[in-house]
Formats: C-alpha cells, structure tokens, sequence
C-alpha cells in the first residue's frame, strides 16, 4: 500500500492526465515518449555546452513526462535521455511538463512504515521521485519514468557496492519494469540500496518488491555492468544508456535528480527545487532543497556513496529558463550558506547553479573558479576544430602553441598576399565583374584551400621567419609565407586547372621558387613538380599548377 | 551547443563584405599608383597601404561587435591620426613598425625557459597576437582567438583569390 500509495498521491497531484490508474498496465504504461520528453526538453535549451545541460537533461525527463515533474523543468534532455527510458510511458502522465506534484501529505500511516527509508531517500531523491500516498492504486501509477530512472541510475552509482542484496530481486521480477521499480525504489535512498529498507519496505507490499528488485536492477546496470540479465533488453539497454548518460553527464547533472525526489514529500515545491543541483551525495556540501533539507541531509550524511561514481557525478551546472552562462557572479548555490534559499526558484531563474564536487572546496570562489576551467576547456575543443592538424594535441600549453603559430602564419599569410598585390596592383582595374569572379574564385578556393593549408602546417611553420615589413627584391622576406602561399595558389590552380598565369611584373627573385620547390615536394604529390625553370622559362603547361611569382 | 556560428554562413556574408571593402580599397591604392614601373619603395609603401587596407575593411567588414575588431579599427585610426600628425611636421611613420616591435616581443617571450604549467607564456603571446587581447580574460580571449582566426582565414582566402585573378 505504501510505495503505491504514495505513488497514487502523487500522481494525484500531477495533472489529470498523470492520472491513469491502470494497475495491470504497468509494463505497457511505461514506455516512454521521447517525443514528450524531447519536446519538452527542447523548451528549455540552454546556451550552454550540452555538458552542462545535461544535468538538467537528465531531470528533464521527469519532468516532462509530468510524472515526476521535477523543478528540473523542461532542460534539454542530451544523450541519455531518449535512450534510456524506452520502457517509460509518458503518455499516461502529463505530457507537458509538470511542475512536480509531490503529494503533499503522506498518510501518516503510510508515513510510519516509509519514513525511514523514505526520508533517506527523499535526500538522494529530490528530484521527484516522490511516492504519492495513494491508498489502494496499483503501482502502475507509478510515475518514476525518467525521473525514477535517472535517481536510480544516480542512486546506484552512488551506491555501487549495495546493489548485490537488490540484484538478488532481479531475477524474480522479470517482467517488471525496472524504471518504473527503480523510481519507486529509488525514494529509499541509502537504505534502499542497503537493501535492508528496502526489504522492509518491500515486505509490506509485494508490489514494492517489484520495484526495488527494478529499482535495484536499474542501479546494478547503472553501476556498469552488474549485469541485469533479467530485464528486458529495452529495460537494460534502458539503464545502461542510462548509465551512459549517467557518466557522460556525470560532470553535471547527476544526483540534482536525485535530490529532493523522495523526501519531500510534503512539498510539492521540492519540484522546483529539483532545478537545483541537490545531489543525493550525502558528503555533498551543497544543500538540498529547502524543503526536505534538513531531513535529506541527515541521511545524506550518513549514506556512503561509492567515491567514484559519486566523484564522477558532481558538479552540475543548471539552466534555468534564463541561462546566463557568463554570469559566474549568478552563483547562488555555491555559496555554502545559502542551500535552503534555493528551493522553490521560478522556472525564469537566471542563476547558474553549480554544485560542488564531492571532496572539493565549496567555496564561491572555487566554483567560480571551476566553472571559468570548464568554460575555457570547451573553447579550447572549439579552436582545436579551428585549427588544423589540432584534433590529436592535447594539453593546453601544446594547443595554444598550435593556436598561436597558426595565427601568426595566418597574419604572415596576409601580409604575404598584401605585397603580391601591391606588385599586381597596378595593373589591375577593379570592377564589379572582378568581385563577382572573385565569389566565384572563393567558393571554389575554400576547401582547397584549407585542404592545402593543413597538410602543411608542420611544414610551413619551420620555415616561416619572423615576419617583417618586407621589400619585395632584396632578401625575400617571409620566405616561408611565400611557400605556404605558394602552395595554397597550387592547390588552387588545382581545383580551377588554369592553364597558367601570364607572368607578372618580375620582382621575386628565383630563391622563392627554390623554397617553393622544397616545400611542395614536400607536400604536394598530386601537384604538378613546379621547377624554377619552368617558372622562368615561362613554358607553362596546362594541369600544371605554375607559382606566380 | 556551439554558440558559434557556423564559419560557412558566417564567413560567407564577412567575406562578402570584406571583399568588397577591400577591392575599394584596392582601387584607391591603384589609382594613386604611377603607371610606370613602379620603384621597389613604392612597392613596399603600396605593400604597407594594402595590408592596412586588409586589417581596416576586415575589421569594419565584422564591425564593433567583436573586441579585436574595435580595437583594429582604433589602432588604425590612431595610426592614421598620427600619420598624419607626422607628415605635417615632416617625419615618415611607418604603420608597420608597430607590428614590427611587437613581433620582436614576442620571440623574446619564446626564449623564456619558465616551467608552463598553466600555459602562461603562450597566453600572453596569444593575447599580442589578437588584437585587443591585453586586456581580457582568458575565456573571453579564446573566443575573440577563434573569431579571430576565422576572420584571418577569410581574408586569406579572398586576398588570395584576388591575387590568382588578378595574375591570371
């Protein structure tokens, strides 16, 4: 009666539409909507790098299925979600996000039997995992989808070495779904994965027992591979993408799920708070949500969490509606002292909520600092894509090396091309025409040119010398920028076949034409061999990329 | 995810608009330019005036938006200023003597042979490089390097295309 109480009442207090008792439909209720949850999700699709957003992508879910509503809110839901929650049926709840429907009272009956595992969990469970007191529904109600799903996965990674008790359930309930047992199971938060709670909470209601063995079988997957065979293979592909997304996200969305789930069950706002990053980690400093807080961190205390997993899954950078990724001053939640005021923030939050690592300082400062890394890093990934020939450095100091020879060859490169066109110059005479052929020289120039440019990168760089405003017949300045941009003109003519350049106004001497030589032999196999005789020589031979000198 | 647009779209309206700036540009240069063979000193001043022309149609080409352009297009004006300050009173400032120096710098920052645990010395390198970056935090410096060399790369392009047609 408990678990599905509770479950009932909660559903109860989500939207009509969560209010779908069909006790036998348990299994085929649960197939979750990834269109809900992607819709859902995509409302609120944060600025952020999707690391970030994932923390809350995992509540997401919950949320959108409206089962669990978590305060989460709509966050975009990244990898793990559509994967995981195949068994889920959002469709039987609320579609459209709902705030969290935390029954707002358990029956104190109810409460007596649950509240020792119930309050632990609430701790680890925040984010939604609520068992409504719903006297006499079946458990099919049971609105863990996506949020239960991922406390569950939070909980056993937290929780790693408890699962052997619960993985002795799995074999039994086969058909159960484990989303939907691991939501319910996942409200007992340490305990449950003790399995001493959970045993006892099961042994009052056989329906309980199903979702614990789920609950347990999911945070076995989750833990990587305890191997529930038993489960479907939606259900386990389920968790372990779960699991996936777990330690994808790990970083950043982790136990905020968790967090305010269970617990709080009086307070429907704790859905709200779910947005916060309350990690089920009980040594995590960052407090919960104001409502079950005192509770949840007591017993989040006095959970052990597995430090691996619980490590991996720390920080959790949130989006609320307004992100504002900048903001390193909009962290509230870092601020030690400030946990309880976090519940209950409106879906329009600005703040970035960031939540300290376990066995990190939880000092603002520290945060801040974190987040500016985390920050840095990610633009780091971008200009590595930037810069060719990146994609195999790694470390920063090497990667700025590359960056900044880059741009130096970049601006040597310009400088280069500004003194041929100063010697063309003259001749030309700009006209409309000239621009369009231009576009069309560029469209064309594009790929080649990078193609061009990447494959010598390594070699264009030891021969660039420092670069100075140059005259163009004495000592050729930038011999080395002649030689990319040689080459860049060979790759060129390469894509247009040019049949060959008049040769212009003769300024450069012929020592380019030998460091061309070098470099393109170098480089370029497919391109014509360009000799400084046939450049002086002028006999020019179609298909033969000719350096203009 | 990226909050970057994507070079393709992006690059394709800068480059247009770089483009034509710099042909501008160009015609002006040209047109002042004797007919005649031109000496190796005309070669180079018209060298520097190009590769002015490149930094300040490339720098209006993106606009204020970006830090290293604003500050581009303040250099050159101060530069320009200051030519002209110097021209009246008779001396002959090369703009290029300020890239000249700071290259000069910067191999002397190479030299150094201080532990780089954080990347220090190839931070302050980047930060001479991109214009502008003195004075930024190191986040915001990375953007304004990638914008930055998406920029380059444009103008590379366009120059280089305006060379081959302008050869061919």
């Amino acid at each position: 009666m408990d678990m599905s109480d509770k479950d009932k009442l909660e559903l109860d207090n989500k939207s009509e539409d969560c209010m779908n008792y069909h006790s036998s439909h348990l299994p085929s209720d649960w197939q979750y909507d990834s269109n809900n949850i992607a819709n859902s999700s995509t409302r609120l699709i944060p600025n952020e790098h999707p690391m970030t957003v994932c923390r809350g992508g995992l509540s997401a879910p919950s949320c959108s299925s409206g089962s669990m509503a978590n305060s989460f809110g709509p966050t975009v839901w990244q990898h793990s979600q559509p994967l995981g929650f195949n068994g889920i049926d959002v469709n039987n709840y609320a579609s459209t996000s709902n705030p969290l429907g935390f029954s707002r009272g358990v029956p104190g009956s109810l409460r007596n039997v649950v509240e020792p595992g119930w309050e632990a969990a609430s701790s680890v469970l925040k984010g939604g995992l609520f068992l409504p007191n719903v006297p006499g529904h079946s458990l099919s109600q049971f609105p863990a989808d996506f949020s239960f799903i991922e406390r569950a996965a939070r909980f056993s990674s937290f929780s790693a070495g408890n699962f052997g008790d619960m993985l002795n359930y799995c074999g039994d309930h086969h058909s159960v779904r484990p989303h939907l047992r691991g939501g319910t199971v996942m409200q007992c938060p340490q305990e449950a994965f003790h399995g001493n709670v959970m045993k006892s909470v099961l042994d009052g209601q056989p329906q309980k027992d199903e979702i614990t063995v789920a609950g347990m079988a999911m945070g076995a997957t989750l833990l990587g591979g305890h191997g529930p065979t038993e489960w479907g293979p939606s259900k386990n592909e389920g968790s372990v993408e779960r699991s996936q997304g777990v330690k994808m996200c790990g970083n950043e969305s982790d136990e905020a799920e968790f967090s305010g789930g269970v617990g709080d069950q009086e307070e429907p706002s704790l859905m709200d708070t779910c947005r916060e990053p309350s990690s089920a980690k009980g040594v995590c400093s960052k407090k919960r949500k104001k409502s079950g807080q005192g509770v949840e961190s007591e017993q989040a205390n006095g959970v052990q969490w597995p430090s691996d997993e619980a490590a991996k899954a720390n920080s959790e950078i949130q989006h609320t509606g307004d992100q504002n990724p900048t903001s390193v001053a909009n962290k509230t939640t870092g601020k030690p002292g400030n946990q309880s005021s976090k519940a209950s923030d409106p879906p329009k939050e600005e703040y970035i909520h960031v939540r300290a690592r376990r066995g990190q300082a939880t000092n603002s400062h520290s945060l801040a600092e974190r987040v500016r890394r985390e920050k840095i890093s990610e633009r780091m990934k971008f200009l590595q894509d930037l810069v060719p020939g990146c994609s195999k450095v790694t470390g920063k100091a090497v990667m700025l090396d590359e960056i900044i020879n880059y741009v130096q060859s970049l601006q040597r490169q310009v400088e280069f091309l500004s003194m041929k066109l100063a010697a063309v110059n003259p001749r030309l005479d700009f006209s409309i025409e000239e621009l369009l052929a231009k576009d069309m020289f560029l469209a064309r120039n594009g790929p080649s040119s990078t193609l061009g440019f990447s494959a010598h990168m390594p070699i264009a760089y030891p021969l660039l010398p420092p670069s100075q405003p140059p005259a163009i017949q004495p000592a050729l300045p930038a011999i080395g920028i002649s030689s990319d941009a040689m080459e860049r003109n060979v790759t060129s003519h390469l894509t247009h076949l040019s049949s060959g350049y008049k040769e212009p106004t003769p300024q450069l001497p012929n020592v380019w034409e030998d460091e061309l030589h070098n470099v393109v032999q170098m480089g370029f196999s497919a391109s014509a061999p360009l000799s400084s005789q046939d450049i002086n020589s002028g006999s020019l031979q179609s298909g033969h990329m000719k350096v203009e000198l | 995810m990226n909050p970057h647009p994507s070079s393709c779209s992006n690059g394709r309206s800068i480059r247009t608009r770089f483009a034509r700036r710099f042909l501008r540009a160009l015609k002006k240069i040209g047109s002042k330019g004797s007919s005649s063979r031109p000496s190796p000193r005309d070669i180079s001043w018209r060298c520097r005036r190009v590769k002015i022309a490149a930094d300040a149609s490339m720098a209006s080409a993106v606009g204020p938006r970006r830090v290293w352009s604003r500050t581009m297009l303040n250099m050159l004006r101060s530069r320009s200023h200051a030519c002209l300050h110097a021209s009246r009173l008779g001396n002959s400032r090369r703009p290029g003597a300020d890239r000249h120096a700071v290259g000069k710098r910067k191999r002397l920052v190479l030299k150094r042979k201080l532990p780089n645990r954080l990347g220090l010395n190839q931070v302050n390198q980047l930060r001479r490089l991109v214009p502008g970056g003195e004075a930024m935090d190191l986040d915001i410096l990375l953007d304004e390097t990638a914008h930055y060399i998406k920029c380059l790369a444009t103008q590379v392009k366009v120059m280089r295309s305006i060379v081959d047609y302008c050869s061919a």
